[in-house]
């Protein structure tokens, strides 16, 4: 328990600090009376600049902290992320066709469609017959699937006149700079919709973890479940991505340390761990990035690329010792 | 055969583009050069120098690629993939952005240290030194510190927008831009790698047998590795800077000169530097014609071509089915 309130501090101290800090830093009294109000700049902080922005970050982080939680627990293999699998890759591709060929599509369903048709690729080309698939051919299939749609999107910004292309760029690597109240709700809502659905699924998900022989003796309907879980989870991944970009390693980092900080032994605890940690992430990365230089604004992508390759690295080696890669 | 059908090819690539050249104009091209007539211009000006970036470009990447797929025993080993190119692209990134655009030879010699760099970092994250290179983790290292790059590139961009052109055109990989590029020193220092590999390759050979085997053939681990080293960074970083980093080109090229030329690996670099030109020549003429006018950079074209292959290997290599 005391761990979940380690973790739960955690997450509030980063959203006080991301909401205090920025080009100019604002005292946390001045935010305290910002609230409720509609006039003073506590209250232009929290409600114009900062606040969506802060929530975006919040909502965006958990789904795709969620997101990678769920695919790691199902593949049992903390290197099986969206990221890595190549779908959060499909659903930017997707934004960035949709914004060149200006189709009247919302980015959210654009994304969605991205990375559900990502992830229906990488499945079928992974899918053999009769065989549990590894994780491993998985994460292979994915990262190929991934080189294609970054070579299409890198295509289609060579294509795009320079100040779009900034945009999309921008975009591409992963930016909270837009973010609105709306765009706060839609992660919100959507979010925590399929995020009590995944948490629903975890008991399966539990059994899952057993094998595969396991599970069906148990009573389990493997493929099937395996499919809803699957799906969820391309779900939270493609709403994170239609809000902040393709963030990279947020999903891939949040699963295990989220599962560090809570000591949670549970699916659920875990899956819910693995959400509050990549929110914690991502919105310490925005904080990072708006900080970092003075007068300008980094894409909060740019800091999650900095933490999670070399994370990912460790990982690697840590799974090598292991024997399991 | 192959040598057959590159020099076709490359005539091909001479005619064909925006502006279609009929035969006749390139012999008279070549015997009276007239600096008035439009279609001598295209053809000994850009045409021409952009079919040698091509044929330097793409036999280095060949070479580099052969030399990594054997020395690691790996088949996803190829400059693009392992990050050696994005190194190189970045270093030059940088360097143009701090230096400016003025003097493009200058900032060229800057891709070198960049691809070395890279190729230690990889291979030593890869497990190279602990005489453990896993292909999958070899891979995963090279996708980590593509991210890596990419993260700092992007930032880089986002403050210096100036320095968004030049990233556009040189992230992915073209040839478009060839009349500017140091193509004489750098198919000089592909030359050189290309040579070196030929010089080292039965110790390349006599290396990937491992362990035991190549030291009973009086191998030096150590020198062998820095041997390869010297070549993935000549041929790598002379490719990107004609040519920018051309992805997944090193995946292709190997399988197919094993299939053509099993054996002998000078006989394969020589084969590879030729498929590599081949391949890469085809994919610039290929991106030339198939969105025209729009053009499709070579890079692109290779990494569309590419990925269908890295998915295939990537099914073969998966346990519980024979390889």
């Amino acid at each position: 328990m005391i761990r979940w309130a380690i973790l739960i501090a955690i997450l509030v101290t980063s959203v006080c600090l991301a909401l205090r800090y920025g080009q100019i830093s604002v005292p946390l009294d001045v935010l305290w009376n910002g609230l409720g109000t509609n006039d003073g700049p506590g209250s232009l902080i929290l409600g114009t600049i900062r606040g969506p922005r802060v929530a975006v970050a919040m909502g965006g982080g958990f789904v795709l902290g969620l997101s990678g939680a769920l695919f790691q627990t199902l593949f049992r293999n903390p290197l099986a992320s969206p990221d890595v699998l190549g779908f959060t890759s499909g659903a930017g591709l997707a934004v960035i066709f949709a914004v060149s060929f200006n189709l009247a599509i919302a980015p959210t369903i654009a994304a969605v469609a991205g990375g559900v048709f990502a992830a229906l690729v990488v499945a079928a080309i992974a899918y053999q017959k009769g065989v549990e698939t590894p994780a491993i051919t998985l994460i292979l299939v994915g990262l190929g699937i991934g080189f294609f749609a970054t070579g299409l999107a890198t295509f289609l910004m060579t294509v795009l006149p320079t100040s779009s292309a900034l945009e999309a760029q921008r975009w591409l690597s992963g930016s909270l700079s837009g973010s609105t109240w709306g765009n706060a709700g839609l992660v919100c809502g959507l979010g925590s919709l399929l995020a009590l659905f995944a948490l629903a699924q975890s008991r399966a998900l539990g059994v899952l973890e057993l094998g595969n022989d396991m599970a069906k003796g148990l009573g389990l309907s493997t493929e099937a479940s395996r499919w809803t879980i699957s799906g969820t989870g391309v779900l939270l991944a493609a709403v994170g991505v239609s809000l902040t970009g393709p963030v990279p390693f947020v999903a891939l980092i949040a699963g295990p340390l989220g599962a560090v900080l809570s000591g949670a032994t549970t699916v659920a605890g875990r899956l819910l761990a693995g959400g509050m940690a990549g929110a914690i992430v991502l919105v310490l990365a925005d904080l990072v990035a708006r900080v970092a230089i003075p007068n300008t604004q980094l894409p909060a992508g740019v800091f999650t690329g900095l933490i999670g390759a070399p994370f990912l690295l460790w990982r690697l080696g840590v799974e090598m010792r292991k024997g399991r890669v | 055969m192959a040598a057959l059908c590159l020099i076709a090819l490359a005539l091909i690539s001479l005619f064909i583009g925006p502006r279609d050249i009929a035969f006749d104009s390139f012999a008279a091209a070549l015997q009276a050069y007239d600096q008035y007539d439009a279609e001598h211009v295209t053809l000994m000006q850009i045409r021409l120098p952009r079919l040698w970036a091509a044929l330097i470009a793409g036999g280095a990447l060949g070479v580099a690629a052969m030399v990594m797929q054997v020395v690691t025993r790996n088949p996803f080993a190829d400059p693009g993939v392992l990050g050696i190119n994005a190194g190189a692209a970045f270093f030059l990134i940088v360097g143009t952005t701090l230096l400016g655009r003025a003097d493009e030879a200058f900032v060229a010699v800057f891709a070198f240290p960049g691809a070395a760099l890279m190729a230690l970092i990889v291979f030593a994250l890869g497990g190279g030194f602990l005489r453990d290179i896993n292909p999958i983790r070899l891979v995963l290292a090279g996708v980590a510190v593509n991210a890596l790059l990419a993260s700092l590139l992007t930032a880089l961009v986002l403050l210096r927008q100036d320095s968004l052109d030049v990233m556009r055109f040189w992230v992915a990989g073209s040839l478009s831009q060839a009349t500017t590029r140091p193509l004489f020193e750098m198919s000089l220092i592909a030359l050189a790698g290309a040579s070196l590999a030929m010089a080292l390759a039965t110790r390349f050979e006599a290396f990937a047998l491992g362990g035991d085997m190549s030291q009973g053939l009086g191998v030096r681990p150590g020198r062998v590795l820095a041997g390869a080293l010297i070549v993935v960074t000549l041929c790598a970083g002379a490719a990107v800077s004609v040519a920018g980093p051309i992805a997944f080109l090193g995946l292709i090229v190997p399988p197919i000169v094993r299939v053509l030329s099993p054996g002998d690996l000078r006989l394969g670099l020589l084969m590879s530097a030729v498929i590599g030109a081949l391949i890469l020549l085809f994919a610039d003429v290929l991106g030339r014609v198939i969105l025209s006018p729009l053009e499709v950079r070579a890079g692109i074209m290779t990494a569309l071509l590419g990925t269908p292959l890295f998915l295939w290997v990537a099914r073969r290599m998966s346990p519980g089915q024979v390889s």
